[in-house]
């Protein structure tokens, strides 16, 4: 009796079975919007649907309409690759998401098993550089977006000695390898190596060491909900040198968390929404009147995904995944003809991209942009 | 062995076995996989449920076993060796830590010995996280290959997901076997009167180190399913919270009950994917989104009142009927 009542609950738990519609371009949002990673993931997930729906009021996608569905990975790569193959299951034109690194680093196997062009808003440096033709950056990689700050440490700021403090999961361990080689390239010392848990709450352990190295700047590298909690610590205990980040920490949740503490803050940001372009501006306001809230560079990711992908089908004259794929190979693309993109982009054969970025600080509750820096490959 | 069920009985599971073998065929890869980790996920749970359920010992390190396990065949896997050779290295590997976290259990019971297992799951957690060189840290073991048998690559989904199958109905058997011997029911002498049983002759601390290399051993052969299966492993399946999460399986499945981590792990890994699949009205939306909420309290409904899990739960009401 027993085991039919279970087997039975078993039948009827796999029963679910998604239907197919032929009209539409399917695209699923693969996200964090629970866990450590629920900030960067709704953010993404808000940009990728404000895209559509601009997208879907002004034609769609060579007349087609776009659907989109979200799945909440939990910031759990297992789960994030289950939901990949459920993505796939059910025809996935292309794939947003997920953005934690350590996520898409599995789920884009079953994408690339498939075929179907997956954007992600993961910036570890290991994501390209697995020969995987189906994954595209919506942001620099790690190893863009370091020496940019590198630089900036040695002759902007001029400093001699760095203590790093970094979240010891694979985008931190990621950045803070990137970084250490960047800084020992410029003869920079790293005074203190200190290394954080992932949803850590208590930083005051980690700033008394920063405190104690006595080093002329501190790099932090966490991630939003972290960045926030060391930006009020720091301020508890009256640190005093310069705070430099990579993108996270300079981010407007980080901002809006910290409050009166992210006042100073500065660093190298690919994305944001305080850029000198009207184009970025008149996302950043639309975005907020949609959500009531400033959108982060994550929603400028998602909203860009979306637009990536529109520019690239477009290009391939069809809805073939794999010319789309194609399509995204170095190549550039402009906003006089895709306006969405926000800012001109190039891909490279492995999916990374090039083009402008901003040197900025926090002032008065805002980022604020001092210097724009142009796209590597103009230097 | 007839291991006490009687023919029909013995055509029942049969018939399970048989349904369970179909049931993929009309499922895409997403539902072949979710009933792989079900298997895969079932094994270890009877492991916990030995060490547990039988013989009431506390422990909060299932999920470290299950990452040695996971571990140990992914890297010797990696290191040129065959699965079948690694499978039982794994399994040998995590008897041996077995014993280790079992000599606690000696000098320590309940809340202690929650302690002292929760400690070990975190230590080998921080070893994975940390021993770079070893385990890759955070960025983990990538590219696990399946293995074959006998010349046949078991790499295709529906292929690996026969394998768990396979794996799930030995696990169970032996289970089955292991309970119907002296051993099974010295383990229940040891859960619920341990100087009792010892003043029968039972050999306690023989026993109570075996049952938790014995956990181990499921443990570590699950993992050692589980890291082909997914393909790629970090740390983060390892962590503590998934050593809750066994626990909860098999206490709302019915601890100390054969079929209590079918259930158990059912409801943990199948029922919200299930949940997240449907789509229908408020009701379904509140169903996702209150499911975590849910099965805590199902997990303090089924302590207080109902120790024996939903299995206990269904006898109960039968009776009463």
């Amino acid at each position: 009796m027993r085991t039919r009542a279970y087997a039975a609950s078993l039948v009827l738990a796999l029963a679910a079975a998604p239907a197919a519609a032929q009209q539409t371009v399917k695209l699923f949002s693969i996200v964090e919007l629970s866990g450590p990673g629920t900030t960067a993931g709704t953010n993404f997930k808000n940009g990728v649907e404000l895209a559509v729906k601009e997208v879907n009021a002004a034609g769609g996608i060579l007349g087609r309409r776009i659907a989109t569905e979200t799945y909440d990975t939990q910031t759990n790569p297992q789960t994030a690759k289950a939901l990949a193959q459920k993505a796939v299951d059910s025809e996935a034109f292309a794939v947003m998401g997920p953005v934690f690194s350590g996520s898409i680093m599995v789920s884009m196997a079953e994408t690339r098993r498939a075929g179907v062009p997956n954007f992600t808003g993961g910036e570890a440096a290991g994501i390209t550089l697995q020969g995987n033709p189906y994954v595209f950056r919506t942001s620099f990689s790690q190893a863009t977006g370091m020496p940019k700050l590198a630089n900036y440490l040695a002759s902007g700021l001029k400093v001699k000695s760095v203590a790093i403090v970094w979240v010891n999961n694979d985008f931190g361990k990621g950045g803070r390898d990137q970084m250490t080689k960047e800084l020992a390239a410029r003869n920079i010392k790293v005074a203190a190596d200190v290394s954080t848990d992932q949803g850590q709450v208590d930083f005051a352990a980690a700033v008394l060491r920063a405190k104690q190295a006595n080093a002329d700047a501190l790099f932090v590298y966490l991630n939003e909900d972290e960045s926030a909690r060391i930006l009020r610590e720091l301020r508890k205990q009256g640190y005093d040198r310069p705070i430099v980040g990579e993108t996270t920490i300079m981010g407007q949740k980080v901002i809006d968390l910290a409050g009166e503490a992210a006042n100073g803050v500065r660093g190298h940001v690919g994305l944001t929404i305080d850029a000198p372009n009207p184009a970025i501006r008149a996302f950043g306001a639309k975005f907020e009147k949609e959500y009531n809230y400033k959108s982060d560079h994550n929603g400028i990711k998602g909203y860009f995904a979306v637009f990536a992908l529109k520019a690239a089908t477009e290009k391939a004259g069809k809805l073939d995944r794999k010319a789309v794929a194609q399509a995204l190979k170095n190549a550039c693309y402009k906003t006089a003809e895709h306006p969405g993109l926000l800012m001109d982009v190039c891909f490279d054969d492995k999916g990374d991209i090039d083009r402008e970025s901003f040197l900025v600080e926090v002032k008065g509750g805002k980022q604020v942009v001092v210097e724009t820096l142009p796209p590597l490959s103009k230097r | 062995m007839s291991l006490g069920l009687t023919r029909a009985q013995w055509l029942a599971v049969l018939a399970v076995l048989v349904a369970l073998a179909l049931l993929p065929l009309g499922l895409k890869r997403f539902g072949i996989y979710m009933l792989s980790l079900w298997c895969v996920f079932v094994v270890a749970g009877h492991g916990l449920n030995l060490t547990m359920g039988y013989a009431g010992q506390i422990s909060l390190g299932h999920a470290a076993f299950f990452g040695i396990g996971a571990y140990a065949s992914a890297l010797l896997v990696q290191a040129g060796w065959s699965f079948w050779l690694a499978l039982p290295a794994a399994g040998a590997i995590c008897v041996a830590a077995g014993l280790v976290v079992g000599f606690p259990a000696l000098r320590v019971q309940h809340h202690y010995l929650a302690f002292a297992t929760l400690g070990f799951n975190v230590l080998a957690w921080l070893f994975f996280r940390n021993e770079e060189w070893l385990t890759g840290g955070n960025f983990g073991v990538r590219n696990i290959t399946r293995p074959a048998l006998f010349g046949r690559s078991l790499d295709g989904d529906l292929a690996f997901f026969y394998a768990c199958l396979a794996l799930m109905a030995a696990a169970s058997y032996a289970t089955a076997w292991l309970l119907a011997t002296p051993w099974g029911r010295a383990f229940a002498a040891l859960r619920d009167n341990p100087i009792r049983a010892e003043s029968l002759g039972i050999d306690i601390r023989a026993y109570t180190l075996a049952a938790f290399a014995l956990g181990a051993l499921y443990a570590g052969v699950a993992g050692a399913f589980f890291a082909p299966l997914v393909g790629y492993i970090d740390p983060s399946p390892f962590h503590l919270t998934h050593s809750l999460a066994f626990m909860m399986a098999i206490i709302v499945g019915g601890a100390g009950r054969f079929f209590g981590p079918f259930l158990g792990i059912a409801v943990l890994i199948l029922l919200p994917e299930w949940l997240r699949g449907i789509s229908g009205g408020a009701l379904t939306r509140i169903a996702q989104e209150w499911y975590l909420v849910g099965f805590g309290v199902l997990v303090m409904a089924m302590v207080v009142w109902c120790p024996g899990g939903l299995l206990g739960l269904a006898g109960r009401l039968r009776r009463r009927a």
